[in-house]
């Protein structure tokens, strides 16, 4: 019989609440407020209380997917990243750069950012990049 | 006290034990336990306040027998009482290691976090109700200024549920304030002033006044100062006072001729991942 506490931030929203998950036998059974932490001082949103079911799941992504035909079907990231790749190259020579917008989004660290933009301007060549709030 | 703790955890009095430990910088809620008894010297007793009686219900959710050892203040002592009462915890597998509580009459000093609560704004003090006040307090407005004052606080819900989640005496598996057919979860905002209101009423005999559930409340809303008169009401009417021992019992009320057939304390714990989590959930 483990119990552990583990401290972490919400994965949800930019503000980055400090939160507490209560790990019993290696699972996650609740979610708690970090009372000390400087950003939400022991309060949290709907979504904080609830990571615990978002982490796990069973409607959780674990291998990519592919649609064919009108159905999911499992594949690996090689053959994932590759489809995606040809798919672009076709989109951007039938109806230009331009066609193709990219979100970037607050919860990827700003590196992660940084490389998406550049990728938009410099592979792709466009400068549609938008943010994920604005959705 | 850590000599006394270490004792237990050798000897098997307590197979493991709840207390607070120093972890990068913030004092937080940890489980010592045998196998790293070592640890038990970094033991604190930490000034900020954690529902330890919460996670020792899930704990003994998921293992009915297992002892455990707590670090309890007055309010967490509170809770535990009502705890037993209500078949929750029981108190054969549960030691306590009572220690200094919040200041209040009876006691000067004391180690919480409850020792400087904050002043609120200016426009909350004109407009709403300013959470230290007591009972009494609120009743010198009059009718139409005690509604209004209320309805802005109220107003402010975002329904978070933080103030049922964090509850250490909040343990119902279906909850009114997320049962479809009575008050829904979504919605937002939600219907004021029904929705305080309901849990108000069931706290009634149950809310023990530890306050985490203000101190959860990320717009602040006088939650403790509302639960405190549905509970003067108890006393008044009822003669109960909540957490005050473990022999009282809420159904006494009804008589000596009264009795409930006990349930089974726990349900195993994979039906309840399963039922949290399933497709029945989600609609």
């Amino acid at each position: 019989m483990d119990c552990k506490f583990i401290p972490s931030i919400c994965s949800y929203c930019g503000t980055g609440c400090g939160i507490l998950f209560e790990v019993i036998d290696g699972q996650i059974v609740s979610t708690l407020p970090m009372k000390t932490h400087p950003v939400n001082a022991g309060k949290l949103c709907i979504k904080g209380w609830n990571l615990h079911e978002h982490v796990n799941s069973f409607l959780r992504l674990k291998q990519p997917l592919v649609k064919t035909f009108g159905r999911f079907i499992k594949t690996d990231w090689d053959e994932a990243i590759q489809l995606a790749a040809d798919r672009f190259r076709e989109i951007i020579e039938k109806y230009g750069p331009d066609a193709v917008g990219i979100l970037v989004s607050a919860k990827i660290t700003n590196e992660e950012n940084y490389l998406a933009q550049k990728f938009a301007r410099a592979v792709i060549g466009t400068n549609n990049v938008d943010h994920c709030a604005r959705l | 006290m850590i000599e006394e703790i270490k004792q237990w955890l050798e000897e098997g009095i307590v197979d493991l034990f709840l207390g607070y430990k120093m972890v990068m910088g913030h004092p937080l809620p940890h489980c010592f336990v045998k196998e790293r008894i070592e640890e038990v010297d970094d033991l604190i007793i930490g000034l900020s306040r954690y529902s330890l009686e919460k996670i020792a219900t899930h704990i003994a959710a998921a293992q009915p027998d297992i002892k455990i050892g707590m670090l309890v203040r007055d309010c967490n002592q509170r809770a535990l009482n009502v705890l037993y009462i209500w078949n929750q915890l029981n108190p054969d597998n549960v030691k306590t290691v009572n220690v200094n509580c919040c200041p209040s009459n009876l006691k000067e000093h004391g180690d919480c976090s409850y020792l400087e609560p904050e002043t609120p704004g200016i426009y909350k003090q004109q407009v709403g109700l300013d959470n230290t006040l007591r009972p009494q307090d609120v009743e010198e407005y009059d009718q139409p200024q005690q509604l209004s004052r209320w309805m802005y606080e109220f107003q402010k819900c975002i329904k978070c549920y933080g103030c049922r989640n964090i509850c250490p005496v909040c343990f119902c598996r279906e909850c009114s304030l997320e049962h479809k057919e009575l008050i829904g979860t979504g919605a937002l905002p939600p219907e004021v002033p029904i929705f305080h209101l309901v849990r108000a009423v069931h706290m009634a005999g149950r809310c023990i006044d530890c306050g985490l559930c203000e101190d959860a409340c990320p717009v602040d809303i006088p939650l403790r100062l509302l639960y405190r008169k549905v509970n003067e009401i108890v006393v008044n009417v009822f003669d109960y006072e909540t957490g005050s021992s473990v022999n009282q019992s809420p159904f006494s009320i009804l008589g000596d001729k009264v009795t409930l057939e006990p349930k089974p304390l726990y349900i195993k714990r994979a039906e309840t991942t399963k039922s949290s989590i399933g497709p029945q959930e989600m609609n």
